[in-house]
């Protein structure tokens, strides 16, 4: 871990929020896709109200990132990798892992997290309402007045009865996006949200989820490879460096940011 | 948390199903044209036999066991048969010779009298309890058709009975007065016979002995003090199972016995050849239902991966979504039973009504009773979450971060 990390870190330790949300430290996953990839973690801390967007091309491992923050995805190792959604309520997903306990990182993961993909991220078989509500239905929280609030904030009010498949690319999106929120997670995560989306729908939607985003107090964590998107947007900004292995010819991804 | 995962994945299931309802519906007719063929014949197998079994107990001669000849049968034999758990009535019967007796209308004097066999009855006798007929209590008798029909009485009318004895060369007669407590109707008596208390039958055969019978008056010698032993009985068995095994029983004893066990194991064996041939065309059907089903949930689940996946992301437990497949396949079984059921009903009508003049009331060509839908629809339920079995251990395999995106 060099000096410059630490530096910058105590930079972003001023933006807004503060307390710690992840922390990560020398986590790493090996995929054995093709020739082998390894993503390496040396250090990551996230604070809670955070935007951070995981920056690079595809197969650069943010998607693997992703879903290792997502807890949907087993690290190999780690020397740290707690993830705390609120005061008192920490949980050592590397623990959690090693112990198996699927059953606890699914009752985090729904009660913490939304998670946005590129598309297809809706069940097909429900209605925009019914997909939004989903995750408050999951918890069995009140359902009343939300799903209808939210869709209207993201301009899908009168696609509620719809099924995902009579909507557009974007407003899908927006469902999307709705869905990820509904239950008031502390963390959205989104992977390429708007990656099939063109450039002016594409920006209209950013804009939109970073503004919820903010006003709901949750934090975001986006994985794009389009750098100029997340520019203007007040993210922090997490790269990958990407190197050949010396030992065999697995590429190896570093996180810096 | 756990209790509403369950439910949202019974919603969820049951949603996907209803979405895909074209696919669901194949699978239903699927189920059910396996089923209805199944039923239809299950049924028909179970109403031929039920109708043929029905005849057979309906005539209480099919229970009976008739010994022929004569033996030497003591208080003691009665009471080992009697306790026999296959005997369901045992009686024992006087000499036959001694066990007749004429009939005469009240006030008669001329004209021929009715000589009837006299047969002992008892409370629980099979063949009056099968026509409804009252036993006949002390001096009464149940009178056969055509018995009755000559001495042109009905029920509840009196008659006079008339027993005769020779006694050194003298011919000597006692009568008493009796009382008509029923008629047997001819299809369950051709002969003239009257079913009499077994006091009667003993009375009559001491008199002809020339013994004195003091409670009816009549005269004669004391009776010796030596207990009574009976060259003969009546015999029936408690159900149509019954009657080759306790045959069985008697041939053993040296005992020769005429029984309609033929016609029963006639029926029995018709019962067994299809329950034979029923049985492997529905272990057939199953086979191929569970393999069908097995494919239907792997395919299914296969094609949904991303949509399971996205359910893991949301927080739905493993243990919850395996029940996705689980859910859908019972619900195909479950709605697959009922359009079964339902073929097979107008079918059965068709058929009842078709053939429904050749059987006797009460019976019919092909029924089948509710817990006989009940049992179809557990098994298929078992078969079919069987065969769900692989594609919900599937679902517990999915790997979100593999089936979220199109790599």
């Amino acid at each position: 871990m060099s000096g410059g990390e630490v530096s910058s870190r105590a930079v972003l330790a001023a933006a807004p929020g503060g307390a710690v949300l992840y922390q990560l430290r020398e986590v790493t996953k090996r995929r054995s896709l093709g020739a082998g990839f390894v993503l390496q973690v040396p250090e990551l801390t996230i604070r809670a109200g955070e935007m951070v967007a995981l920056v690079g091309d595809s197969g650069c491992g943010k998607s693997t990132l992703l879903d290792l923050l997502a807890m949907v995805l087993r690290p190999d190792g780690a020397e740290a990798f707690t993830f705390q959604p609120a005061a008192g309520a920490r949980l050592d997903v590397w623990r959690a892992w090693q112990g198996n306990d699927q059953n606890r990182l699914a009752r985090v993961r729904g009660e913490n997290l939304g998670y946005v993909l590129q598309t297809g991220g809706l069940l097909p078989f429900l209605s925009v309402r019914d997909n939004i509500a989903l995750s408050r239905r999951l918890l069995g929280l009140p359902r009343q007045g939300w799903t209808e609030a939210l869709a209207k904030r993201l301009g899908i009010a009168n696609h509620l009865s719809k099924l995902p498949g009579q909507l557009s690319v974007g407003e899908r999106q927006r469902v999307a996006i709705a869905r990820a929120m509904a239950h008031q997670p502390a963390v959205v995560i989104a992977d390429e949200p708007t990656a099939s989306l063109d450039p002016i729908r594409a920006r209209q939607i950013m804009d939109l989820f970073a503004t919820l985003v903010s006003q709901y107090g949750a934090t975001l964590v986006l994985a794009t490879h389009d750098r100029q998107a997340v520019e203007h947007g007040g993210f922090r900004v997490v790269k990958f460096v990407l190197s050949q292995a010396p030992r065999d010819s697995s590429v190896l991804a570093r996180v810096e940011g | 948390m756990a209790r509403h995962g369950l439910s949202n994945v019974l919603r969820l299931a049951l949603r996907d199903y209803w979405h895909e309802r074209l696919l669901s519906l194949c699978a239903i007719m699927g189920l059910a044209a396996v089923l209805a063929p199944l039923l239809l014949l299950f049924g028909v197998k179970h109403g031929i036999i039920e109708s043929l079994t029905h005849r057979l107990l309906s005539d209480p001669r099919n229970l009976e066991l008739v010994v022929m000849g004569s033996g030497r049968y003591d208080a003691s034999w009665f009471t080992t048969l009697g306790a026999d758990p296959r005997v369901a009535f045992i009686l024992p019967q006087t000499r036959s010779l001694a066990a007749t007796m004429s009939l005469l209308t009240p006030g008669q004097t001329g004209g021929p009298a009715v000589t009837v066999d006299l047969i002992p009855t008892a409370d629980g006798d099979p063949l009056l309890r099968r026509w409804g007929l009252p036993t006949p209590g002390q001096g009464q008798v149940v009178l056969s058709w055509s018995a009755a029909r000559k001495l042109g009485l009905g029920p509840g009318q009196d008659l006079v009975g008339r027993v005769g004895r020779m006694v050194a060369g003298q011919r000597q007669e006692a009568r008493l007065g009796l009382k008509l407590a029923g008629v047997l109707p001819l299809e369950a008596q051709a002969q003239e016979t009257a079913y009499a208390p077994l006091d009667l039958l003993e009375a009559t055969e001491d008199y002809r002995d020339g013994f004195a019978v003091p409670n009816l008056g009549w005269e004669g010698a004391p009776r010796p003090e030596s207990p009574r032993v009976y060259p003969s009985f009546r015999l029936y068995a408690k159900g149509l199972d019954e009657v080759a095994a306790l045959r069985d029983t008697l041939l053993s004893r040296k005992l020769e016995v005429h029984t309609r066990a033929e016609e029963i194991e006639a029926v029995q064996s018709l019962d067994r050849a299809f329950t034979i041939i029923f049985g492997l065309l529905a272990s057939v059907a199953v086979l191929g239902y569970f393999a069908a089903t097995a494919a239907n949930s792997l395919a299914n689940v296969r094609r949904k991966m991303r949509h399971l996946g996205v359910a893991r992301l949301l927080g739905f437990a493993t243990g919850d979504l395996v029940w996705f497949p689980m859910i859908q396949a019972g619900a195909t079984s479950v709605l697959g039973v009922g359009v079964a059921l339902v073929l097979y009903a107008v079918a059965a009508l068709v058929i009842n009504q078709h053939f429904g003049p050749r059987v006797c009331p009460g019976e019919a060509v092909c029924r089948l009773s509710p817990s006989h839908g009940l049992v179809v629809l557990v098994l298929t339920l078992l078969a079919s979450v069987l065969g769900a079995a692989s594609a919900a251990w599937r679902v517990a395999g999915i790997e979100p971060s593999e089936v979220l995106r199109d790599v």
